[in-house]
């Protein structure tokens, strides 16, 4: 379950991981993803694809096994680094916006530096990704494809290394769902970011990824 | 209320309707009857008011209400927060411990502490016993002020807003959190930049409980020499013996407090209509290291200290220490009339919550609603404020009967019967079994009721066949709390029980004004027990919803 790369940016190492001692979810994963790549993560429902990707932005850790980021380790037997300091971005399922906070208001929650300087990178942020006049309106106040291109926006806010999507498109017409995936993965490929992408969907898989990672489900002992 | 109506017919919709409209006259009468005391003439009362103590009332009530939603923010946002996020010693104990102050009346709390800080009181013979008593001073306050009276009301209400952040910061997206982090934030930044304003609305709906219970205050306010408008109120009523003077004081407060509470059941819909499709929180706590730990077990341990610990074991030295005779003889008939009145007006509450909640879901209208919003006001009014408005209600409907040759019922109507004593409690604590009603039924499916009608059962018999062995738990939980809440009122006990008739809470009220402290401490301790029950049964709901995925809440 190894991909290789030249000079991958995300570099995943034999990652075990279980809720209980004894009883793994998955062990021995290792991924090796390039600047500007797409990784799918395929596998049936409960094999962890969710949760190595949150083992890889630090929500969660390992119970052994190592993750590096540009040569930097950030898990390891004795090294963690926690989440705000990875340069790692994530898209959740639920997406995860602000409700109180405006979209614009949403993408400059990770950009450092004046206010000034940051509201006006986050609506060139969002003009990229293709709700620039929704920049005012609360996410409760926009559609589903819109909060989507919010929610990418915001990721790509404090520049991330690698950019990790997790069931970012479900939900989603067909259409609108092409459309928007279309967009976010060409301008993660244009800015050189690394990404995995968690989906049920083979199809789209196949359509995005440069690889395409199975995760089994392993047999509870 | 259900989305979707069954069908009724003419007639039980009818009835459904008269009897909703009885009831919210019940309880909202006394309120219309202070409103339109604004009409009369007061005989120079209230111009004397207006002129000398209006302002100093007013000012009392709002400097109070201030420094008490400051402290109880203190006191319980952090705690809640801790408690929510982080693993540490003793986490799991003070979960629920932070609700027991919840049992503790204010005034109570107030005796208590200023006894403890009195000039020849324990704390300032302690320090004297250090030889510093000029340099430690500071560390004895006199209780017998605003100050006083807004710390001893905060360590005893913050609860309300513990409770109210504890499940707004587990029910909170948890996607939203982590995407805090992973944007740079730290835990504190993301507490600060996140947390904290996804959980403002319950936060402020807690403050505007807090608020209300701040200005319908009669005990803590009057022990500690605050002057207030609920005790101006009760002041006019004694001291210058005019009804009517009082009814139009108590209009001042009327009007503002129905506008809280009008918000805070808007606040309370916010709440429930919020995003429940996501992932929360939940009881996802991350470990904290021992210097760290310690820290967050002191922070969390020092509101339950002072809401809490300190007069309750302070009550409990004083109790064992009185030695006098007359500290007993009188507890066995003052804890029977206690639990008598209480038991018949939690009953009463629960009933008549049954019957305006069914009427909404049978005969839902404008009818009902309108009955349902009046019968909830009482709640946000202070207890003197319910008294005069009783008073004066029951005295014009007991002259009506009497006039109408109708002597005995006049005289069950009468002031100073236990009947008008229930229904003063039915005006202040309706809103609360309501609260409680509405959310057991609400969580009964209607088409329940849409199943059970085409089997030929009738809204009666679907009520007590189908909703009420359903909700018979919430309504359990509801008669609990109101029988906890009646257990320490005070001032509509105070103004409208029958002659020589004690509770617990006059009881402690006289000995306490006469400075019997001692005496006291054993009605004190036993309304305490009594609040104990309500405190657990909320920690319990607190610990229960960490093995599901949303809590509710009853919105007081």
């Amino acid at each position: 379950m190894t991909s290789s790369s030249t000079q991958p940016v995300l570099r995943v190492r034999d990652v075990r991981f279980g809720y209980a001692r004894g009883h793994d979810l998955f062990a021995g994963v290792s991924l090796d993803v390039g600047r500007g790549e797409v990784h799918a993560l395929l596998g049936p429902s409960g094999c962890g694809k969710s949760t190595l990707l949150r083992l890889i932005a630090g929500l969660e850790r390992p119970a052994s096994g190592r993750i590096e980021c540009d040569s930097q380790v950030l898990t390891d037997g004795g090294t963690f680094v926690p989440p705000h300091r990875r340069g790692v971005g994530i898209v959740f399922q639920d997406l995860g916006l602000f409700p109180d906070r405006s979209a614009v208001s949403n993408v400059m929650f990770g950009i450092s530096g004046p206010r000034r300087a940051a509201r006006a990178r986050a609506k060139e942020l969002l003009r990229v990704v293709g709700v620039g006049d929704a920049a005012n309106r609360p996410p409760g106040q926009l559609s589903g494809g819109q909060r989507r291109r919010v929610a990418i926006a915001r990721a790509l806010g404090p520049e991330p290394r690698v950019m990790l999507l997790d069931e970012a498109f479900e939900g989603l017409e067909s259409d609108l769902r092409r459309a928007v995936r279309n967009d976010v993965f060409g301008i993660l490929r244009s800015r050189g970011i690394a990404s995995v992408l968690v989906t049920h969907d083979e199809q789209e898989a196949e359509a995005v990824a440069d690889r395409v990672v199975r995760l089994p489900r392993l047999s509870r002992t | 209320m259900p989305a979707r109506r069954p069908p009724v017919r003419r007639i039980e919709r009818w009835l459904w309707v008269t009897a909703s409209l009885c009831v919210s006259a019940l309880v909202a009468g006394p309120l219309v009857r202070v409103v339109a005391s604004v009409f009369e003439d007061s005989g120079g009362v209230w111009s004397h008011l207006a002129e000398t103590r209006l302002a100093d009332y007013a000012t009392g009530t709002a400097s109070l209400a201030v420094l008490v939603c400051v402290g109880a923010t203190v006191l319980a946002v952090p705690p809640a927060w801790l408690l929510s996020r982080y693993r540490f010693p003793g986490a799991g104990v003070l979960s629920w411990a932070m609700l027991l102050p919840l049992a503790v009346p204010g005034y109570i709390a107030a005796y208590a502490y200023t006894d403890l800080c009195a000039a020849e009181g324990p704390l300032r013979r302690a320090i004297d016993g250090l030889g510093a008593a000029d340099g430690m001073a500071w560390l004895v306050p006199d209780m017998r002020t605003l100050g006083g009276a807004a710390v001893v009301l905060a360590s005893t209400l913050f609860p309300y807003v513990y409770f109210a952040a504890r499940v707004a910061f587990r029910e909170q997206p948890a996607s939203a959190i982590e995407s805090g982090r992973l944007l740079g934030a730290g835990p504190l930044a993301t507490a600060l930049r996140v947390e904290l304003p996804l959980a403002a609305p319950a936060i402020a709906a807690g403050l505007l409980l807090v608020l209300m219970e701040t200005v319908a205050d009669f005990g803590t306010a009057d022990y500690c020499a605050v002057d207030t408008l609920t005790t101006g109120v009760y002041r006019t009523w004694l001291g210058l013996g005019s009804e009517v003077g009082a009814a139009q004081l108590s209009t001042v407060l009327v009007v503002p407090l129905i506008g809280l509470f009008t918000l805070e059941a808007w606040l309370g819909r916010r709440r429930r209509s919020t995003d429940t499709t996501c992932r929360v929180m939940g009881d996802r706590r991350v470990s904290l290291g021992m210097p760290l730990g310690l820290c967050a077990t002191a922070a969390c341990l020092a509101p339950l200290v002072l809401g809490f610990i300190i007069p309750v074991v302070h009550l409990a030295v004083l109790s064992v220490n009185d030695n006098t005779d007359a500290g007993r003889s009188w507890l066995p008939t003052a804890s029977w009339n206690t639990l008598r009145v209480a038991s018949m007006a939690a009953a009463a509450a629960v009933v008549l919550s049954v019957v305006l909640v069914a009427a909404s879901r049978f005969a839902t209208g404008r009818a009902t609603s309108l009955s349902f919003m009046c019968s909830r006001f009482g709640y946000a009014v202070p207890g003197p404020v319910i008294a005069i408005g009783v008073i004066a209600a029951v005295s014009a409907v007991s002259g009506a009967l009497h006039a109408a040759g109708l002597p005995t019922l006049g005289s069950v109507f009468a002031v100073g019967s236990l009947v008008t004593l229930v229904v003063g409690y039915q005006t202040r604590f309706l809103g609360v079994a309501l609260a409680y009603t509405r959310a057991a039924f609400e969580r009964i499916d209607p088409r329940t009721d849409d199943a059970a009608r085409t089997l030929g059962v009738g809204s009666l018999g679907l009520l007590a066949r189908v909703h009420l062995p359903l909700a018979r738990r919430g309504l359990l939980v509801g008669f609990v709390v109101l029988f906890a809440d009646v257990v320490k009122e005070l001032p509509i006990t105070l103004m409208l029980r029958p002659f020589d008739f004690e509770t617990l809470a006059v009881r402690a009220y006289k000995l306490a004004s006469d400075e019997r402290l001692g005496e006291a401490a054993g009605a004190c301790l036993a309304m305490g027990g009594f609040g104990l029950v309500p405190a657990a049964l909320l920690g319990a709901v607190l610990s229960h919803a960490a093995s599901s995925q949303r809590i509710e809440s009853p919105n007081r």
